[in-house]
C-alpha cells in the first residue's frame, strides 16, 4: 500500500493483446447491424425488408414486430420505467433501433441496413423539457395506460417551509438559473455484445460490454426467464473494457436483441456500435435544468440554499441510480459548508430524445450538485464583493465537526475542508494571482482565477437505503491461495481502466504478505467470480477493496491458528507482522505467510478444514465523502475571446492512497474530463430533435493538445469507517473541474457585469453574451 | 435544422418573360441543381424528385411541389416542397416564395427559401447546410439567367464540385 506499482494490466494493453468484446470470434458466428430512425417523433407506416433480404449474406431482418410474437418488444428500464426494444408502430428519438439486419458478415449486414426501406409519418417532436410540462403538449408514452402529462417524477428533501423562513428573513439572496448539458461517455471502445445460445445446452453465454456483469445476469433471467433462460443457464462475460464511465451500466436493446436473435436461430451473434450509434443512441448524462439560490448574512455567512430540478430524461427514464434515489446523490448539494437548512425538489420529463441518463464518471448526479452549489457559492462572494476563497474557508465544516451530519441527512465521514484550499492556494500562489489580475484589468486584459472545493459521496452503498432492482448494493471478493502460497483472487465489481488488476493485488498484499505481483486478479466472469453489484459510482474501493480487506482478514485469522499449531504456541502469543507470524519475545520462532499456506494443503490441523480460501460480501456501513480543493486561472483573449487554462492545480482528499501513481493517473483523466463539459462537449439538438454533432468531428472530445498541465497534490483524512481508510478518487475530478473552470471564466467576465454562464463556455459564447447585452 | 437563403438579383430580360418561366414549374425546376419533375397530379401539384450531395452524404428525395400563390397582377409565387428520403433515411421541407419588380425593362428577382432538414443530412451535414445551400442557389440563379438567355443550363449536382467550391471559398 502507498507504493507506484506499476500496472499489472498495463503489459497487455500498451502491447496490443488486451481481449475486448469485438476481439472475439466464435465459429459460425453472425454480425447484427441496426437499422435508426431518421426522425424523432414518427409513425412507422411499413418496414421494407425485401431489397435487404436479397443481399447475398444477408440471413434476416428483425423487426419489434417480430419480437412481439415472443414478449421481447419492451424491456424495464434500471429505474423501473419501460424501454422498447424494438418499435412496433411509434419511434420516440431520432436514431432509436427500428429494426435489425443479421448477416454472415459485417459488410453484408451493413449493406442490408443500407437496403431496409422504412416508411415513416413524422410528427411534431417534444424537445424542449419545459414544453413538454405545458397543458397543451401532446402525450409522448401512449403506452402508458392512463398517462395524461409527460410528468415521470416528483423528488424533494428538506423542508420547504423552514427552508422559505430563512430566505424571506436574509440580508442577502441569490439566484441563478444553470443548464448542465446533456453529454456524452464517448468511451473509446464502443458498446456491442456477442450473444451465444446453445440449443442443445439451453445455455446462454453473454461476452458484452458491461460494467456490471453479475447485475445483468439476473436481469436477463428475468427478462427471459419465461423463454427458458433461467439464470444458473446465463454466464454473463465482461472481457477488457475500454472505458465505461457509467455508459457500459445500462441494458441497451442491441444486447437484447442480439441475444433474442441467437436464440432464435442457435448461433452467435455479434453487435457492435459504430462511433456515432453510440454517441446518439446510448445513454447520455447530465441535462439538468437547475435554479440555485442562496440565502447569507451581508458578512457572508451562508444561511440555507434551495434547489429546484428540471430533468430531461428522453423518452424513458433509463438511469442507471439506486432504485430509492431517482435523482440519485443530488442532495449532497449542500456542499462543504456549514449550515442547516436546505431544499431540494426536482421533477423529471419525458421528451423526444435519447432516454438516460447515466452517472457519467459521477457517484449519481453529484457532478449536477456539485457544480450548482460551487456556481452559487461564487455568485455569493460576486455579491457582496467578498473573496471566493476567503467565503469558503469561512463557511467550511471544520475538521473537528466530522462525523458532520449535513443539512439533507448525509453523514459526512472525515475531511479536512480548510487544509485542502490552503495547500491548493499555496501551490497556485492565489494572493499573488489576485494582485496580478488588479494590474490586468487596468491595461483591459481578461484573467480569471476560479475555485472549487467541493465533497463527493461516493462508495454505494449501505444496504439499507442502496439497491439496484431490489439487489442489495454490496461488493464481494474472494480469495485463493495455492499450495505454493500465489493466489487468485475475484471480485464483483468490473476494471474499465481503473487498474483493479494491480490496486486490489497491492490490498491483499498489504493484509497478507503475499506479494502483489503473485497475485491474480480477476472478474467479469459471473460463473467464477462471487456476485457484486459491479464498477460506477466510485465504489470498487470503498466496496470490493474492503471486502478485500476482509477476505484477506479471514485467511490471516487462519493462518494464526495453522502458526500457533506448527509452532506449539497459543494464538495469543503470535505477532503478526506483513508475511509472517512469530512469537512474541522469540522472533526467531517464525513462520512465513508461504509456510502456513503450505501447510494448509499439507499439514494442517485436526479439526480445521483444509484449503486457504476466503469470500466477503461487504455491506458498507456508510459511504465515504472525498473533496477536493481546485483553482483554476485563466485567461481570455480580450477580442476573439479564445479561452486558455494557464494553471490548474487540484489537491484531492480521496483517505487513504493505494498506489499514488494509479491514484494520479485517474485525477489527470478525470480534469480532462472535467475540463470537457466545462469548455467543449455538448449534445445538441434542433427543434425537430436532429442531432446536430453526432460525430467525434462535431462533438468535441478534448485531447492531449486542449489539456492543461495538470498539477496535483492531496490532504489525506482517511475515512473512518472503511477498513483501510480509503475513500475511491475515480469521480472526484470530473466532478470537481468543471465549476472551477466555470468560476474562472466567469471571474474574468465580471468586469462586464457578468454573474453566470452555461457550460460548455466557449468563444462563441461569451461573444454573444457581450453582444446581446451590449458591452462590446 | 432550417436553413434560411434570401437572395435579390437583376436578370436582364422584361418582366413578363422571367414571369413566365418563374411561375412554371417545368421551367423552374428543371434550374434547381438535383430536380425533376416526374409527373403532374394536377394544375397545382407536381410530383418530382431531389437529389442532393454533401461531401460524401448523398439523399434522394420523393416530393409533391405544391404552389401556393401564382399571382401575375402582383407578380409572386410561393411553393411548397415535402420530401422524403428514398430509403427512409429523413426528410426535406421546403417554403420558397418570388416577386418580380421591373427595373426599367430588366427585371429584379427576389427570391427567399426555407428548408427545413430532418434526418442523417441533417445530422452529418449540419456544419455543411448552409454552404451548400448557398451553393446551390447560386447555381439555380445561375440556371435561371442562363434559360432566360437561351443558354445551356447545368442541372447536375456535383458532390466533388459542390465540396471544392466551397473549400476554396475558405481561403478566399
Amino acid at each position: 500500500m502507498g507504493h507506484s506499482m506499476k500496472r499489472k494490466e498495463d503489459a497487455r494493453f500498451i502491447q496490443g493483446k488486451g481481449n475486448y468484446v469485438d476481439d472475439i470470434k466464435l465459429p459460425g458466428m453472425l454480425y447484427m447491424d441496426i437499422v435508426r430512425s431518421p426522425y424523432a417523433y414518427a409513425k412507422i407506416k411499413k418496414i421494407n425488408t425485401e431489397a435487404a433480404l436479397k443481399i447475398p449474406g444477408v440471413v434476416a431482418v428483425v423487426t419489434g414486430r417480430d419480437l412481439e410474437q415472443y414478449n421481447l418488444h419492451w424491456m424495464p428500464t434500471l429505474m423501473s420505467d419501460t424501454q422498447m426494444v424494438l418499435p412496433t408502430d411509434t419511434v420516440m428519438y431520432q436514431a432509436q433501433e427500428v429494426a435489425a439486419v443479421i448477416a454472415t458478415s459485417r459488410y453484408a449486414a451493413r449493406d442490408g441496413k443500407e437496403a431496409v426501406i422504412v416508411e415513416y409519418e413524422p410528427m411534431k417532436p417534444l424537445i424542449d423539457p419545459y414544453k413538454s410540462l405545458n397543458d397543451d403538449a401532446p402525450i409522448l408514452r401512449l403506452d402508458k395506460p392512463g398517462k395524461t402529462d409527460n410528468h415521470i417524477w416528483h423528488w424533494q428533501a428538506g423542508s420547504r417551509e423552514e427552508t422559505e423562513a430563512v430566505f424571506s428573513n436574509a440580508d442577502v439572496v441569490v439566484k441563478e438559473q444553470m443548464h448542465i448539458p446533456r453529454i456524452h461517455v464517448a468511451s473509446i471502445e464502443t458498446c456491442g455484445c456477442v450473444a451465444d445460445y446453445d440449443k442443445v445446452d439451453n445455455h446462454l453465454t453473454m461476452y458484452m460490454t458491461t460494467q456490471a456483469p453479475h447485475a445483468i445476469r439476473t436481469v436477463i433471467a428475468l427478462v427471459a426467464g419465461h423463454v427458458g433462460l433461467t439464470e444458473e443457464k446465463i454466464r454473463v462475460i465482461s472481457p477488457d473494457i475500454g472505458g465505461g464511465f457509467g455508459g457500459k451500466v445500462p441494458v441497451y436493446p442491441g444486447y437484447v436483441i442480439a441475444i433474442a436473435v441467437s436464440f432464435l436461430v442457435g448461433k452467435p451473434v455479434k453487435w457492435i456500435e459504430d462511433r456515432s450509434e453510440n454517441l446518439q443512441a446510448d445513454s447520455f448524462a447530465r441535462d439538468y435544468h437547475i435554479t440555485a439560490e442562496m440565502a447569507a448574512t451581508k458578512e457572508g455567512k451562508i444561511l440555507a440554499t434551495r434547489f429546484k430540478i428540471l430533468a430531461d430524461h428522453g423518452y424513458t427514464d433509463a438511469a442507471a441510480n439506486p432504485s430509492k434515489f431517482p435523482i440519485g446523490m443530488f442532495s449532497v448539494c449542500t456542499g462543504s459548508y456549514d449550515y442547516p437548512t436546505s431544499f431540494v425538489e426536482a421533477d423529471a420529463v419525458y421528451t423526444n430524445k435519447p432516454p438516460g441518463g447515466v452517472a457519467y464518471r459521477c457517484s449519481f448526479r453529484v457532478t449536477e450538485a456539485v457544480h450548482a452549489i460551487e456556481r452559487i457559492t461564487d455568485r455569493l462572494a460576486f455579491e457582496i464583493g467578498k473573496d471566493p476563497a476567503k467565503l469558503r474557508i469561512e463557511n467550511f465544516i471544520q475538521k473537528d465537526q466530522f462525523p458532520y451530519k449535513s443539512p439533507l441527512g448525509w453523514e459526512y465521514d472525515s475531511g479536512d475542508y480548510v487544509a485542502g484550499l490552503e495547500k491548493a492556494m499555496n501551490a497556485i500562489d492565489y494572493d499573488g494571482l489576485r494582485a496580478e489580475q488588479v494590474e490586468k484589468r487596468k491595461k483591459g486584459e481578461l484573467m480569471g482565477i476560479g475555485i472549487s472545493t467541493f465533497t463527493e459521496i461516493v462508495g454505494a452503498g449501505p444496504s439499507k437505503d442502496f439497491d439496484i432492482l431490489g439487489i442489495k448494493m454490496f461488493d464481494s471478493a474472494e480469495i485463493r491461495v495455492h499450495p505454493t502460497g500465489k493466489a487468485i483472487a475475484r471480485f464483483g465489481t468490473k476494471s474499465q481502466g481503473q487498474g483493479h488488476e494491480t490496486t486490489y493485488a497491492q490490498i491483499i498484499a498489504e493484509e497478507l504478505g503475499i506479494p502483489a505481483e503473485h497475485i491474480q486478479v480477476e472478474e467479469g466472469d459471473t460463473d467464477t467470480a462471487p456476485y457484486g453489484l459491479g464498477t460506477y459510482a466510485s465504489r470498487s474501493t470503498p466496496t470490493a477493496g474492503a471486502a478485500a480487506v476482509m477476505a484477506a482478514r479471514k485467511l490471516r485469522d487462519k493462518a494464526r491458528k495453522i502458526a500457533a499449531y506448527l509452532l506449539e504456541v497459543s494464538e495469543e502469543d503470535l505477532e503478526w507482522e506483513p508475511g509472517k507470524f512469530s512469537v512474541k519475545g522469540a522472533p526467531e520462532k517464525s513462520k512465513t505467510i508461504q509456510e502456513l499456506v503450505f501447510a494448509a494443503y499439507t499439514n494442517h490441523p485436526q479439526g480445521m478444514e483444509a484449503g486457504f480460501e476466503a469470500t466477503h460480501y461487504y455491506d458498507p456501513p456508510n459511504l465515504t465523502f472525498p473533496s477536493g480543493a481546485y483553482i483554476c486561472v485563466v485567461d481570455i483573449d480580450s477580442e476573439t475571446f479564445e479561452i486558455k487554462v494557464r494553471r490548474f492545480v487540484a489537491i484531492d482528499d480521496c483517505g487513504h492512497i493505494i498506489n499514488p501513481m494509479i491514484v494520479q493517473g485517474q485525477v489527470h483523466g478525470g480534469l480532462t474530463q472535467g475540463i470537457a463539459p466545462a469548455m467543449y462537449e455538448e449534445l445538441i439538438y434542433d427543434e425537430a430533435g436532429n442531432i446536430l454533432n453526432g460525430t467525434l468531428m462535431d462533438y468535441l472530445v478534448p485531447t492531449a493538445v486542449e489539456s492543461p498541465k495538470w498539477e496535483t497534490g492531496h490532504v489525506i483524512t482517511p475515512s473512518p469507517h472503511h477498513p483501510i481508510g480509503a475513500k475511491g478518487v475515480g469521480e472526484s475530478p470530473t466532478v470537481g473541474a468543471p465549476p472551477a473552470i466555470a468560476n474562472a471564466i466567469v471571474d474574468a467576465l465580471s468586469v462586464y457585469g457578468v454573474t453566470h454562464m452555461d457550460i460548455p463556455i466557449t468563444p462563441y459564447k461569451i461573444w454573444k453574451k457581450l453582444k446581446d447585452t451590449g458591452k462590446i | 435544422m432550417t436553413t434560411s437563403i434570401n437572395r435579390t438579383f437583376e436578370i436582364n430580360e422584361p418582366i413578363e418573360k422571367v414571369w413566365d418561366s418563374l411561375s412554371n414549374p417545368h421551367e423552374i425546376v428543371s434550374c434547381v441543381p438535383g430536380a425533376a419533375l416526374t409527373e403532374q397530379v394536377d394544375a397545382d401539384n407536381y410530383k418530382g424528385t431531389v437529389t442532393l450531395k454533401f461531401g460524401p452524404v448523398k439523399a434522394s428525395y420523393d416530393g409533391l411541389v405544391t404552389f401556393l400563390e401564382r399571382n401575375a397582377a402582383t407578380k409572386t409565387m410561393s411553393l411548397k416542397g415535402v420530401g422524403t428520403d428514398t430509403k427512409g433515411k429523413g426528410g426535406a421541407d421546403m417554403l420558397m416564395s418570388g416577386v418580380l419588380t421591373d427595373k426599367a425593362g430588366s427585371t429584379e428577382v427576389n427570391v427567399t427559401m426555407n428548408v427545413e432538414v430532418t434526418g442523417m443530412l441533417a445530422q452529418f451535414g449540419s456544419r455543411l447546410i448552409n454552404d451548400v445551400s448557398n451553393q446551390v442557389f447560386d447555381q439555380f440563379i445561375d440556371n435561371f439567367s442562363n434559360k432566360l438567355a437561351g443558354k445551356d443550363v447545368n442541372n447536375t449536382m456535383s458532390a466533388g464540385s459542390m465540396v471544392g467550391s466551397m473549400v476554396k471559398g475558405l481561403f478566399k
